[in-house]
């Protein structure tokens, strides 16, 4: 071995007992114990039989709420998105001056920095319990990844297609309608739908502490000691998001001729 | 007719680009500007159709019996300018996502009021004279596909389209066929020179013959000043003094298509 190779090697070791003191303190400070983990998952196979049977009796009451849960992420997307996009507009460096940019992107950076959790219990203290500060929730919940998402895909645009309508005299709006729009629409159209299945699965979410639906019923049940009605809720959630996954697959292919997400 | 006097152009860092052009261009020249690379060709172009400002001197262009300096205009006075001055490009630079069709009306969104050019409301009347213009081109029948499955000739075919569908009072091609093979670069020439007849025609040319075999005047720049200015038909001599240490690259670059995409 050279001295370059061993050198290399005595990094390699060394770095790979550094990764190992870590994981120990880390897993010790988590208190991890196997003796927990063993007779936890005894109980947990015991609790999942309670599970069983679903109460498919149920199913009729769970229609409105998952319905409900639906609306709420669909209102919610279509809300983001266009709020999303007028952020874009000023987040992005070639259409807005840096002021602008900075207060556009920063307003994403903090959204991103904020969990929907803590989000919809700010609004559920602000607006009460129901669906509408779910909406309000999500809505805000998208602004960080679609806004920052949109502007970069803005960003995008080729600027000298920009200068080329620039000199055939069209002013700044007619630039963004008759170029960026187009140009950024298949990453626009790809990232609301991804971020409609997003949506779906936080409105379950969102549900428990109170914004209503589907995952509403979920906790209610579960609080209610009705395991059976639960089990019934968690087969329509998983129906719910995995239909939503075919449907905005589905519409990516056939609006998008690449249909992958960019 | 367009009168350029005296301009120039300095970069921040206070070097100075250009150095002093002075020409006229009128009705029926179709005039090809040559010279080495660096030598402030492209820079003129883009002073002429006002995207960039001279540091000094002034661009009168005389159009519907006015006479107006665009060096100086801002604003909306300089959207009405550059309304009457058809651009066309060395990368095509159209909004490739919409339709030929579409990109050729572009061309008059500065001469539309906003509200019409919110609603997408161009008349049937300037629909069937943006067809005529594709006609013009030769490629009507390509009205309805999508630019971005376009080869580069018709792209070309397509920015021509826009700026005679515009009704310039001039017309400028910055490097219109460098991207271009020679078969496709000499149709271009052919669909530029007649056009010559109704308004002058000004580009930018890195093929001394091809231009030399199209245009009736050429205009040399080297380091920021005008050294020629006359008949298309050079002397070895004379390309050898204009271009310098590029002369011999050059006559390389003649023979085979240029590949240089920026």
């Amino acid at each position: 071995m050279t001295t370059l190779q061993r050198q290399k090697t005595l990094g390699k070791i060394l770095s790979f007992i550094a990764f190992c003191i870590l994981v120990y303190y880390a897993a010790k400070l988590c208190r991890v114990d196997y003796r927990i983990f063993k007779s936890g998952i005894f109980e947990g196979f015991q609790f999942i039989q309670e599970l069983f049977p679903p109460d498919f009796g149920a199913l009729g009451e769970m229609l409105y709420p998952a319905f409900e849960t639906v609306l709420i992420a669909l209102l919610a997307t279509i809300l983001g998105a266009l709020i999303s996009l007028l952020l874009a507009f000023g987040g992005a460096a070639n259409l807005a001056p840096a002021w602008l940019k900075f207060v556009s992107r920063f307003i994403m950076v903090a959204e991103r920095a904020l969990p929907e959790i803590v989000i919809i219990l700010l609004l559920v203290a602000a607006l009460g319990l129901g669906a509408f500060p779910g909406v309000v929730a999500l809505a805000i919940g998208c602004l960080g990844m679609l806004g920052r998402l949109f502007a970069d895909a803005i960003e995008e645009v080729n600027p000298k297609t920009m200068e080329a309508v620039t000199s055939v005299g069209a002013s700044k709006m007619q630039i963004i309608q008759y170029v960026v729009l187009p140009e950024v629409m298949p990453s626009l159209i790809s990232n609301v739908l991804f971020r409609f299945e997003v949506n779906i699965r936080l409105s379950v979410l969102l549900g428990a502490v109170g914004a209503g639906g589907i995952g509403y019923e979920i906790f209610y049940s579960f609080q209610l000691l009705e395991y059976e009605r639960a089990s019934t809720a968690i087969l329509v959630v998983l129906f719910l998001v995995f239909s939503s996954e075919r449907l905005s697959d589905y519409l990516r292919k056939k609006i998008l001729p690449t249909g992958k997400l960019k | 007719m367009i009168e350029v006097k005296h301009i120039t152009k300095s970069l921040p860092d206070g070097k100075q680009i250009l150095k002093g052009i002075s020409f006229v261009a009128e009705k029926g020249d179709f005039i090809g500007i040559l010279g080495p690379s660096g030598a402030g060709k492209t820079l003129t172009m883009r002073c002429l159709n006002g995207l960039t400002k001279p540091s000094s001197g002034h661009i009168y262009v005389n159009y519907e019996n006015r006479i107006k300096d665009i060096s100086k205009c801002r604003g909306r006075e300089l959207r009405e300018m550059r309304q009457k001055i058809g651009v066309i490009f060395q990368g095509f630079n159209l909004v490739k996502r919409l339709s030929v069709l579409d990109n050729v009306m572009i061309g008059r969104l500065g001469q539309i009021n906003s509200l019409r050019s919110l609603f997408y409301g161009f008349t049937d009347s300037e629909a069937k004279e943006a067809l005529q213009a594709l006609e013009n081109v030769k490629i009507a029948h390509l009205a309805h596909r999508k630019v971005a499955s376009l080869s580069g000739g018709e792209m070309q075919r397509v920015a021509i389209a826009r700026a005679i569908f515009q009704n310039p009072v001039m017309l400028l091609a910055d490097e219109p066929i460098a991207n271009l093979d020679p078969s496709n670069a000499k149709k271009i020439m052919k669909l530029l020179k007649p056009l010559a007849q109704e308004m002058p025609v000004i580009g930018v040319f890195h093929q001394p013959k091809i231009a030399s075999e199209y245009c009736n005047r050429i205009i040399a720049i080297k380091n920021g000043i005008v050294v020629y200015d006359g008949s298309p038909n050079l002397s070895e001599k004379k390309l050898e003094e204009i271009y310098g240490e590029e002369f011999n690259a050059l006559e390389e670059a003649t023979m085979t298509p240029t590949l240089a995409y920026s």
